[in-house]
C-alpha cells in the first residue's frame, strides 16, 4: 500500500474535504446569504459559526479513527525512523 | 490612559516571564526531559499563526469589509483536516533528511540545488518583511494608545521623552524581539535546529492571547451590550446601510475574494516560514499531529468568536467611525473606563506580535545563513579554520537583520495600509511556494528547472501586482503606473494585468501568480527531465511513507579520501566533538587517528552521511557544495561503476581493533589467575580500547537475588557503578538480565524508563549498553558499559563484539567456579587419602607362621577408605586370635576409631582371658566414642587353640563365619549372640566353642561379599560362598581368597565392589598321611 492509512478512511477523507470546499463557497453559501436573523443572529453568521464547530467535530472523529486504526502502524513507522 | 511607566513595566515583566519559561524549558531539555514534547504544547505553538492580525486586524476588517476575515481561519481549518497526509509526510521527510527550513526542504527536493535554495530564501525574506512590519506596527500603536491621549494617525509623538526622535516605540520593540530571537533561537548550532525554549514561550503566548481576547470579547458582548443578539439587532437598526458587513457576495467582499482568501490562507498556513518551522521542524512526534488536527481549529474558533461582536460594538459605540477599527479591541475597554482590561488586551496583542517576529526571524535567519551566506563563503574560499563560531554569530546577525528589515518596511510603507492588507500580501507570497512544494511531494517528474522557473515568475508577478501598488499608495512612486501602465503599456497595469478586469486585488494577484507559477512549473517539468540527484531525491520524498530499500549508490571514487579527512571536514563546521561522535555513530568504531582507508564501496555512503550531517548545520545545498568542492580539490571524481556481478555485495569489515580486543580478552581469561584480576583486566581492556567512561560487571547473588558489582572500571559513580541492582524490568539492566538479551541505548535523549533515565541523565551519559553474561545459555550476570562523550557507539557490529566480551566474562566466571569446586574436591580427597593410609596401617602386614594352619586375608575397600578391618594375633598360650570387623563410616573418624580398636585388642588380647570378655570390654570402652562419632562396629572374634583345635568365639552382630568341614563336605555357621558394638553400654556377649579338624576351612568375611548384587537384584549369599569353599578347598588359602574375589566380581559383573570386602581364611592342615594320599 502506498499509504499506511486504511483506504476506506482515505476515501471518507476525500469526500469530507470536497464537501468542506463546496459548503464554504459560492454557490452553496449563497443559500445562507441573508441578514434575516434567527434568534437575533444573522443567518450567514450563524451558518458559519455553527458549521465551523461541526466541521471541527468531523475532524475530531477522523483523528479519533486514526488513533484507533493506525496504532500498530504508528509504532512500525517509528521503528523505521529509529533505525536511522 | 495608563502611565507609560506602568505599561512599560508590565511589558518588561511579561517579557521576563516568557524568558523564564523559555529558559526553564531549555534547561529541562538539557537534563533530558522535554517539556514541550506533548500534543498540547504542539497545537498551542501552532497558534503562532494568530498574530496581531488576528488580534487586531480581524476586528478592523470585520468592521470595514465584513465577513471575509473569517476566510483566514476557515481555510486553515480545512487544511488541518489534511494534515495527517500532507503534514505528516513533510515531517517525516524533514526528519529523515535533516531538513531545517522550508528553503532547505524545497532545494533538497530538487537535487539539493543551491540556486533554488537561494531563490526561496530571498523571496521568503521579501515576502515576510511586510508581515513583520505589521507586527511592529501593531505593538507600537497599541503601546502608544495606551500611554498617550487618543490622537489621530500621522501625528506621532514619542511617549518616551528625552529620546532622539528617530527612536520610536516600534524600534524599541523590534530591538527587544530581536534580542529574544537571538537568545532562544541562536544560542548554539543545533544540528536539528530545534529550540525548545522558543516553542515553550510561543505556547504560553498562545494561551495568553486567547485569554486576553476572549476576556475583551466577553466584556464587550455582555458588559457593554446584552449579548450577541443585542449587538446584531442594534447594529442592523442603527446602521442598516452597513448590512453588507454581514454578507458575502457584496462589493466589498465578492465571492471570488472569499475563495481567494480561503485559498491563500490554506497555503500560507502551511508555507509561511514560521509556520513551516513550528509545524515541521520543531515537531517532536508525528503523533501529536493527530490531536492538533482538531484542537488547533478549535482554538481558532474560540479566538474568532468575539470578533464580530467587538467590531459591530465598536461601530455602534463610535457612531459609525471606523478610523481606528483595527484597534477596537483595545479602545473599547479603555473608553469604557477599564484600563486594566485594556492592559491585558495589550499584553495579548503583544504576545501575538512577539511570537510571530521571534519565530520568523529565527527561521529566516537560518535560511539566509544556509542558502545565501554559506554559498558565497564557499564560492570564494574553503574555510581554513574552524568556522562554527563564525556561523553562530552570523546567524545572530541574521536575526537582527531580518527584524531590522521589517522595521524598515514599517517606517517606509506600513503606515499607509491597514493591517490586514499588509498581511495578505505575505500570504500571497507564501502561496508561491505551494506548487513546487506540494508538487514535489506527490509528483515524481517535478524537476528543478520547472520549480525554479515557476518560483521566479510567481514572485515577479507577486511583486508587480501587490508590492508595486502598495509602494504607490505610500507615495513613493507616482500613480501613473497604476492608471496607464509602465511605459504606457496599458495591458501591463499592475492591477489589471493583461486586461483582466473586475476582480479585487487579491484574486487578481492570486490568479496571475498561480497561472505563471503553476503553469510554468508543470510545463517545464513535463518538457524536461530531472537529473540523477533530482530523481534520487524525488524518490525519497514521494515514497517517504512506504518502507523501501535504498539501492546503494554504486559509484567509485578514485583516489579515495580517508576517514580522517572526512572527519576533519566535518569538524570544521560542526566542531570536533560533534564530528567525532557523528563519525563514530556511522562507522562503528574505527580508530580515528589511524589512517584507515575503507573499501571502495563504503566511500559514497560515507560521503552521503557526511553531507547529511553537515546539512544539519549549514543546510542541504551548501553541504553538497562543500563535499563536492572538497572531493574536487583532492582530485577525485565520481565515476559510474559498472557492477560486474549485478548484485549488491555487502562488505563485512571486521575491524582489526575489534578482533584484537577479543583475542586479548581470551588470553586474559585463559591466564588462569584470580577471577577478580581477570574481571578487572577485561574491563580495563574494554575501557581502553573503546573509550568507555565506565564499565561494570555485575553477577547475580543467588541467595539475595540481586546483581552485585564484582568489578568496575572507569569514573566512579555511586549509582551506576557501585550499587547493586534488583531483578526488575523497570531498569535496563534488569530487563537485560531477565530477557537474556542485549539492551542498547545509543541516544540517551530517547529513553522510556524514567527511573533509569534520571540516573543516566544525572551522570551525563550519552549512550550505554547492557549485555547478559551467560553460562551455557543461562544468565548469571550483566556486563555494562557507559559513555559520557559519544552517542551511537553501539552499532550492530559493536554490539556483537560486546556480547562476545560478556561471553568471555562468563567463561572466566565459570572457570573460577569450577576451580573452586576442584579445590574443594581435592581437599576432600586429601582427607580420604589420610583415612586410607590410616586404614591400611591397621591391616596386618604379614601373617604369622603357625604350624598346622595356613592363613590368608585380604581387605578390598570399595571406595577410598574402607570400613573393614581384620587382624590375626598370636598369643603366647599357643592360640591364635582372629578378628574381623566392619565399621559403619568411611571417613577419617571411622579410620581412627578402628585404629584405636586394634590397639585395644592387641593390648587386651594378651592379658584378658576370655573372648567374650574382650568384646565386653571393647564395647564398654568404645561406647562413648562410638556414640559421639555416631558409628557402629560389627565384629567377630575367635580364638583357636592350636593344640586342641578348639575355637572360642563371640560375635557382635557380625555375619557368621563359615566353616567348611572336610569330613562332611558341608558348611557350618558360627553364630553367637551379641549386640553390635556402640549400641548399649553394657552388653553380654555369648561365647561358644567349636572344634576344627584337619582339612577344615574357616572363612571370616564381611557382608560386602554376601550382599554383592547383580543388576537384577540377586545377592551372592552364603550358599554360593559355601559352594566356593567346597570347590576351592584344596587350594592354598591365598588362592581361595583370590578366587572368591574373582567369583564375586564375575557375579556382579563389575570389577569394583559396592561395599568393602574382607576375607580371612584359616585352613587347618590335614593329617599328614591321609592328606598326601589324596
Amino acid at each position: 500500500m502506498k499509504e499506511p492509512t486504511p483506504t476506506p478512511l482515505r476515501e471518507a477523507w476525500v469526500i469530507f474535504f470536497l464537501l468542506g470546499v463546496v459548503m464554504l463557497n459560492f454557490p452553496f453559501i449563497e443559500i445562507f446569504n441573508k441578514t434575516t436573523t434567527i434568534l437575533g443572529i444573522p443567518t450567514l453568521v450563524l451558518y458559519l459559526f455553527l458549521g465551523w464547530p461541526l466541521s471541527i467535530g468531523v475532524i475530531y472523529l477522523f483523528s479519533h479513527r486514526l488513533e484507533n486504526t493506525s496504532a500498530p502502524e504508528g509504532s512500525g513507522d517509528e521503528d523505521r525512523k529509529d533505525r536511522q | 490612559m495608563i502611565p507609560v511607566a506602568t505599561v512599560a513595566t508590565v511589558s518588561l515583566l511579561y517579557f521576563a516571564l516568557l524568558f523564564g519559561v523559555a529558559y526553564y524549558a531549555d534547561k529541562k531539555r538539557e537534563a533530558g526531559k522535554s517539556l514541550i514534547s506533548n500534543a498540547n504544547v504542539y497545537f498551542l505553538s501552532l497558534a503562532v499563526y494568530n498574530t496581531s492580525w488576528t488580534f487586531y486586524g480581524s476586528v478592523g476588517r470585520a468592521a470595514t469589509s465584513g465577513l471575509d476575515f473569517l476566510a483566514i481561519y476557515l481555510g486553515p481549518t480545512l487544511m488541518a483536516f489534511s494534515w495527517w497526509f500532507l503534514l505528516r509526510r513533510m515531517i517525516r521527510i524533514s526528519k529523515e533528511q535533516n531538513i531545517v527550513s522550508i528553503a532547505d526542504f524545497i532545494s533538497s527536493r530538487y537535487g539539493k540545488s543551491a540556486p533554488l535554495g537561494a531563490v526561496v530564501t530571498i523571496f521568503a525574506v521579501f515576502g515576510i518583511m511586510p508581515y513583520i512590519a505589521l507586527q511592529l506596527k501593531a505593538v507600537a500603536h497599541t503601546f502608544d494608545f495606551l500611554s498617550l491621549p487618543l490622537r489621530t494617525e500621522g501625528n506621532w509623538q514619542s511617549p518616551f521623552s528625552g529620546l532622539p526622535p528617530f527612536v520610536d516605540t516600534a524600534l524599541i520593540v523590534a530591538a527587544l524581539l530581536a534580542l529574544f530571537g537571538v537568545l532562544f533561537g541562536a544560542r548554539h548550532l543545533d544540528a536539528s535546529e530545534r529550540h525548545e525554549g522558543l516553542v515553550a514561550a510561543i505556547a504560553l503566548e498562545s494561551l495568553v492571547k486567547l485569554v486576553a481576547f476572549v476576556a475583551a470579547g466577553i466584556f464587550v458582548t455582555y458588559g457593554l451590550f446584552d449579548g450577541f443578539a443585542d449587538i446584531f439587532t442594534r447594529f442592523l437598526t442603527e446602521f442598516p446601510e452597513r448590512r453588507h458587513l454581514l454578507l458575502l457576495g457584496t462589493p466589498q467582499t465578492p465571492h471570488t475574494m472569499w475563495f481567494t482568501l480561503t485559498f491563500i490562507s490554506m497555503m500560507a498556513f502551511m508555507f509561511l516560514p514560521r509556520q513551516f518551522h513550528i509545524m515541521v521542524i520543531e515537531n517532536s512526534d508525528e503523533e501529536h499531529v493527530k490531536k492538533a488536527m482538531w484542537r488547533f481549529p478549535a482554538y481558532m474558533f474560540m479566538i474568532n468568536l468575539f470578533v464580530i461582536p467587538i467590531a459591530l460594538g465598536g461601530i455602534i459605540l463610535n457612531g459609525g467611525d471606523t478610523g481606528n477599527a483595527d484597534y477596537f479591541v483595545l479602545h473599547l475597554p479603555l473608553q469604557a473606563g477599564h484600563p486594566w482590561l485594556a492592559l491585558l488586551v495589550f499584553i495579548g496583542g503583544f504576545s501575538a506580535s512577539a511570537g510571530m517576529v521571534m519565530v520568523s526571524s529565527v527561521a529566516l535567519s537560518t535560511m539566509i545563513l544556509n542558502h545565501l551566506v554559506m554559498p558565497v563563503i564557499l564560492r570564494f574560499r574553503m574555510p581554513g579554520s574552524n568556522i562554527s563560531r563564525a556561523l553562530i554569530n552570523l546567524k545572530r546577525i541574521g536575526i537582527v537583520v531580518v527584524v531590522a528589515l521589517g522595521y524598515g518596511y514599517y517606517r517606509l510603507i506600513g503606515e499607509s495600509y491597514a493591517l490586514v492588507n499588509i498581511g495578505l500580501v505575505s500570504f500571497v507570497a507564501a502561496t508561491q511556494f505551494a506548487p513546487s512544494l506540494i508538487g514535489g511531494l506527490y509528483w515524481r517528474r517535478a524537476n528543478l528547472k520547472g520549480a525554479l522557473t515557476g518560483l521566479v515568475l510567481g514572485f515577479v508577478i507577486w511583486f508587480y501586482t501587490l508590492i508595486v501598488p502598495s509602494i504607490v499608495r505610500s507615495g513613493w512612486i507616482s500613480s501613473d503606473i497604476l492608471e496607464t501602465g509602465p511605459f504606457g503599456l496599458v495591458f501591463l497595469r499592475p492591477l489589471e494585468l493583461f486586461g483582466l478586469q473586475g476582480f479585487d486585488i487579491w484574486t487578481h494577484s492570486l490568479f496571475w501568480t498561480m497561472f505563471f507559477n503553476l503553469g510554468t512549473f508543470l510545463a517545464i517539468s513535463l518538457l524536461t527531465s530531472p537529473n540523477r540527484s533530482e530523481q534520487e531525491q524525488a524518490d525519497k520524498f514521494v515514497d517517504v511513507l512506504t518502507p523501501q530499500e535504498t539501492a546503494l549508490e554504486r559509484k567509485r571514487i578514485s583516489k579515495a579520501p580517508t576517514v580522517v579527512e572526512f572527519v576533519d571536514l566535518m569538524a570544521k563546521f560542526i566542531g570536533e566533538k560533534q564530528a567525532h561522535s557523528a563519525i563514530t555513530e556511522y562507522l562503528g568504531n574505527l580508530e580515528i587517528d589511524e589512517k584507515g582507508s575503507l573499501s571502495e564501496y563504503e566511500i559514497p555512503s560515507l560521503k552521503r552521511f557526511t553531507e547529511r550531517t553537515l546539512a544539519g548545520s549549514v543546510g542541504a545545498a551548501p553541504a553538497r557544495i562543500i563535499i563536492e568542492n572538497y572531493l574536487a580539490t583532492r582530485g577525485s571524481k565520481m565515476e559510474d561503476v559498472f557492477d560486474i556481478f549485478g548484485t549488491v555485495t555487502i562488505s563485512r569489515k571486521a575491524s582489526r581493533e575489534q578482533l584484537s580486543v577479543l583475542y586479548e580478552a581470551a588470553r586474559v581469561v585463559a591466564s588462569g589467575g584470580e577471577v577478580q584480576t581477570i574481571l578487572d583486566n577485561i574491563l580495563d581492556l574494554a575501557r581502553q580500547q573503546f573509550k568507555f567512561d565506565l564499565c561494570v560487571i555485575r553477577i547475580l547473588d543467588p541467595e539475595r537475588m540481586m546483581l552485585t558489582v564484582r568489578s568496575q572500571k572507569g569514573m566512579s559513580s555511586e549509582h551506576l557503578g557501585e550499587s547493586e541492582r534488583e531483578l526488575k524490568t523497570d531498569t535496563y539492566i534488569g530487563t537485560s538480565f531477565m530477557t537474556n538479551s542485549v539492551v542498547v541505548i545509543n541516544d540517551t535523549d530517547f529513553m522510556d524508563k524514567d527511573v533509569s533515565a534520571q540516573i543516566i541523565h544525572r551522570e551525563g551519559i550519552k549512550s550505554f549498553a547492557h549485555a547478559p553474561i551467560a553460562i551455557e545459555g543461562e544468565p548469571i550476570g550483566v556486563l555494562s558499559a557507559f559513555s559520557r562523550s559519544t552517542k551511537g557507539i553501539f552499532t550492530d557490529e559493536f554490539v556483537q563484539l560486546f556480547q562476545n566480551l560478556a561471553g568471555q566474562v562468563g567463561v572466566a566466571w565459570r572457570n573460577a567456579q569450577q576451580t573452586a569446586g576442584l579445590i574443594t574436591a581435592r581437599e576432600q580427597e586429601r582427607e580420604l587419602q589420610i583415612a586410607k593410609s590410616i586404614q591400611l596401617s591397621l591391616l596386618p602386614t604379614s601373617l604369622p607362621e603357625i604350624p598346622g594352619i595356613s592363613l590368608a586375608g585380604i581387605c578390598v575397600p570399595a571406595r577410598q577408605v574402607g570400613g573393614d578391618y581384620y587382624d590375626i594375633l598370636c598369643n603366647d598360650t599357643g592360640s591364635v586370635d582372629l578378628v574381623i570387623a566392619d565399621v559403619s563410616g568411611h571417613n577419617v573418624g571411622a579410620a581412627l576409631i578402628m585404629a584405636e580398636t586394634r590397639t585395644f585388642i592387641q593390648a587386651t588380647a594378651k592379658t584378658v582371658r576370655g573372648v567374650s570378655t574382650i568384646m565386653e570390654e571393647l564395647n564398654e570402652f568404645f561406647f562413648e566414642d562410638l556414640g559421639r562419632a555416631e558409628l557402629f562396629i560389627t565384629m567377630f572374634y575367635l580364638r583357636y587353640h592350636t593344640a586342641s583345635g578348639m575355637v572360642n568365639y563371640a560375635s557382635a552382630g557380625h555375619n557368621p563365619p563359615l566353616v567348611w568341614r572336610f569330613g562332611t563336605e558341608s558348611c557350618e555357621r558360627l553364630d553367637a549372640e551379641g549386640l553390635i558394638l556402640g549400641i548399649k553400654q553394657n552388653v553380654a556377649f555369648e561365647e561358644r566353642q567349636v572344634h576344627l579338624g584337619p582339612g577344615d576351612i574357616l572363612l571370616l568375611y564381611t557382608d560386602g561379599v554376601t550382599e554383592a548384587e547383580t543388576p537384577d537384584g540377586d545377592f551372592f549369599g552364603e550358599e554360593r560362598l559355601c559352594s566356593l569353599l567346597r570347590e576351592y578347598h584344596a587350594l592354598p588359602p591365598e588362592r581361595i581368597v583370590a578366587d572368591i574375589l574373582d567369583q564375586v566380581r564375575l557375579f556382579t559383573g563389575q570389577h569394583n565392589f559396592y561395599d568393602d570386602i574382607s576375607l580371612v581364611i584359616m585352613k587347618i592342615e590335614a593329617a599328614t598321611n591321609s592328606m598326601e594320599d589324596r
